[in-house]
């Protein structure tokens, strides 16, 4: 407003404002020959997309108004100077409202620099927004469109055409998604989810799950994984698997020819196509691991007899659609050559003969799993009893076997087992495993669950005196007497029991790893006080799950902490008499109920001792 | 054992030097080995370990990872730490590399 004019020419009626305005120095005429200007201007550079609209108002006071309260706003600098930068904050917040028209609309007025003045001017350019019929240049794109009333406003304050506002919108809804919080109570849950999956267990997550992890979220954009190890590639397709992004467009990132093997363990998505392309990318592979692999057909096998000559692994969960005959093919064909076989939810084929036919076109098979395959049944655990190189045995059958054939398996095989699992055969009696004891001499696995037949004497005497050396994975879980007229159980107890569960750890305490006594309800609370004693140690065990073993309280807990110095997870749900546990740094403690904030269960950078010592404290406090 | 360096030197497979805390080097299991003096390696005498196999940007982003491990050791509910995407499977054969 530094336009100072010799002769100031207005006549006609004055105003008391324009009295005023010309009182300060202010001419409205000036305002309107730089507004005249700058709308040319802004017009000119209206096809760059700038808009810079002036106001289609035309009134000289109103703006000299606006000029007056920028003049008055000059006076007090100091102040708006501290403001500036909060206001520079939120300007930044809000990118979307844009700049350049602004400073071109400025550039015509040198004293317009205040802030309030942009916003004066953000003012007007709002109102400068072409009425809607008009025809205007997307800011994006620069074509020319209709404007409507729900044309958007770009970035920059221009206006976008409807395919271009679209995806600006989408673009605005993912950032503030982003932006947004996860709930607490949705925090804790994938807290606890990722403690289940053995990802996190306290502090910082491993920089290779931060990389596999930022790789599944952006599926969509990776064009080749380049030569990963097998061994990451395996964990990619696993969490690919977990995300069920494992489809057709991002199955080729998995397949190379140079690969010894194909593992996809959620298969769902893939068609014929994509089989097709697996056998055709990688002939060379010796190991096919296809888990819920619902379409894969006969065509599909058919092809892969064809191309693939090395398989030794063959691993096919749910493949319904593979008929009786082409079963008996894979095996006649490519039998010779298979180590492994793994096979799991077959319900419309699968009979016993092609376990006969298994049996005897696949000689050099060393591991067998045959899980939920419901045509099967007794037979073919006789035939499975004739497989001479068997090592590695899981079993898993519907239909009812008898003992005596159980028995003849393990005397046959068992030998030779270095891992046996027997799930759900819950008619197995003691005799079975005595014939276990007797026969197997290098078994480092053991499962036997699902049972309410074997009593406690018979798995104590299992673990008595057996000349197999220590046993490194041992599952007894759910082996217990179910009878809701009789719940605490018979007089003889079914199932691990006290005497059982420490001949068991007696026996295989130095070796074991892995233990899951889940659900064998009869263990007493003297029996686990007596073997995590804190005395004697399990320097091997990483996993323990007791599980709905109701007996066990919070001082078992604590003997475990101190018992199992290698203790990685802890699984108890169901322990209701766990309470106010302190858990130590690096063992995650799984499940216990009524675990609200009160029961930290993660490792919090205490040490074994400290966090026992805790746990007394409180057991003070709570006794006084 | 006195003599231990409180820093040590990661050197990139374009000449980058990165002078970190030997604990933080020390989360991966492999730099431990290699700077441990009674494993004798050429390493451990230097202080200085050289990757041939992993360059200046992403061994960037490996050094800041291990002060973030070492910061949030004892830590529950960490925030997840912020990495460029373009490095992700760059990062991933190099942190796979260093076991970490």
């Amino acid at each position: 407003m530094s336009g100072r004019r010799g002769g100031n020419t207005i006549r006609g009626p004055r105003s008391a404002l324009t009295d005023f305005l010309a009182a300060n120095n202010i001419s409205a005429q000036q305002i309107r020959d730089d507004y005249q200007r700058r709308r040319q201007e802004g017009e000119e550079d209206a096809g760059e997309g700038a808009s810079a609209q002036a106001p289609q108002q035309d009134d000289d006071e109103a703006l000299a108004v606006a000029a007056q309260a920028e003049e008055d706003e000059k006076q007090t600098k100091k102040r708006k100077r501290n403001e500036k930068d909060a206001i520079d904050k939120i300007k930044k917040a809000k990118a979307s409202k844009g700049g350049k028209g602004k400073k071109k609309a400025k550039r015509g007025d040198p004293d317009l620099d205040d802030d309030d003045g942009e916003e004066y001017e953000d003012e007007f350019n709002k109102k400068a927004r072409p009425a809607p019929g008009q025809f205007e240049h997307c800011e994006v794109c620069s074509k020319r469109f209709t404007v409507t009333p729900y044309s958007k406003e770009g970035s920059d304050g221009g206006l976008l055409c409807t395919p271009c506002g679209k995806e600006f919108t989408k673009d605005l809804k993912k950032e503030q998604k982003a932006a947004q919080k996860q709930p607490v109570s949705r925090k804790r849950r994938k807290m606890e989810s990722e403690k289940l999956d053995g990802v996190a267990a306290g502090g910082a997550k491993s920089l290779v799950q931060l990389c596999i992890n930022r790789i599944a979220q952006h599926h969509d954009d990776v064009e080749e994984l380049g030569d990963l190890p097998e061994n990451l590639l395996d964990r990619l397709s696993a969490i690919f698997s977990k995300k069920r992004v494992m489809k057709s467009k991002t199955l080729p990132l998995f397949l190379r020819p140079d690969l010894d093997a194909v593992i996809v363990h959620d298969a769902a998505y893939l068609e014929e196509e994509d089989y097709q392309q697996i056998f055709a990318v990688c002939p060379n592979m010796r190991k096919l691991a296809l888990s819920n692999t619902c379409q894969f057909k006969d065509a599909s096998v058919d092809y892969m007899l064809e191309r693939c000559h090395n398989l030794q692994h063959i691993q096919l969960y749910a493949a319904n659609l593979v008929t009786e005959e082409m079963w008996h093919r894979l095996f006649q064909e490519a039998g010779s050559k298979l180590h492994t076989i793994k096979l799991k939810w077959l319900d419309a084929a699968f009979e016993d003969d092609v376990v006969a036919e298994m049996a005897e076109c696949c000689p050099d098979l060393e591991r067998l799993k045959l899980k939920l395959c419901r045509r099967l049944g007794e037979p073919a655990v006789e035939h499975i009893a004739t497989m001479k190189n068997l090592k590695h045995l899981s079993l898993q059958i519907g239909n009812s076997v008898s003992n005596d054939t159980l028995i003849d398996l393990v005397t046959k095989r068992g030998s030779k087992l270095s891992t046996l699992s027997l799930d759900k055969f819950i008619d197995a009696d003691n005799e079975v495993l005595q014939a276990i004891h007797d026969n197997c001499k290098r078994l480092s696995k053991l499962r036997f669950s699902e049972n309410d037949t074997v009593s406690d004497a018979g798995f104590a005497a299992l673990f008595t005196n057996w000349s197999n050396p220590p046993l490194t994975f041992v599952d007894v879980n759910s082996t217990r007497d179910v009878d809701n007229n009789n719940p605490t159980g018979p007089e003889e107890v079914i199932g691990v029991g006290s005497s059982g569960f420490k001949a068991l750890m007696a026996h295989s305490g130095p070796a074991l790893k892995h233990l899951d006594v889940a659900s064998c309800r009869f263990i007493e609370l003297s029996a686990f006080i007596d073997v995590f004693n804190g005395a004697q140690t399990y320097p091997a065990l990483e996993y323990i799950n007791i599980s709905f073993c109701n007996k066990v309280d919070t001082s078992v807990t604590a003997g475990i902490f101190k018992s199992c110095p290698s203790l990685k997870q802890l699984v108890a749900f169901g322990c209701f008499d766990v309470q106010d546990v302190v858990v130590p740094r690096s063992i995650a403690l799984i499940g216990v109920p009524r675990a609200q904030d009160a029961i930290e269960q993660f490792g919090v950078g205490i040490g074994v001792e400290e966090a026992i010592g805790r746990m007394v404290e409180k057991a003070n406090i709570t006794a006084h | 054992m006195n003599d231990l360096t409180e820093y040590v030197t990661l050197i990139s497979s374009d000449d980058f030097s990165y002078v970190v805390l030997r604990s933080t080097a020390c989360i991966s299991p492999i730099i431990r080995r290699m700077l441990d003096p009674s494993n004798g390696f050429m390493e451990a005498s230097t202080n200085t370990v050289h990757f041939d196999n992993i360059n200046g940007i992403v061994l960037e982003k490996v050094c800041e990872y291990f002060y973030y491990n070492e910061k949030n050791k004892d830590a529950k509910d960490v925030a997840d730490p912020d990495f460029p995407t373009e490095l992700c499977l760059e990062l991933l054969m190099a942190a796979d590399y260093l076991d970490v």
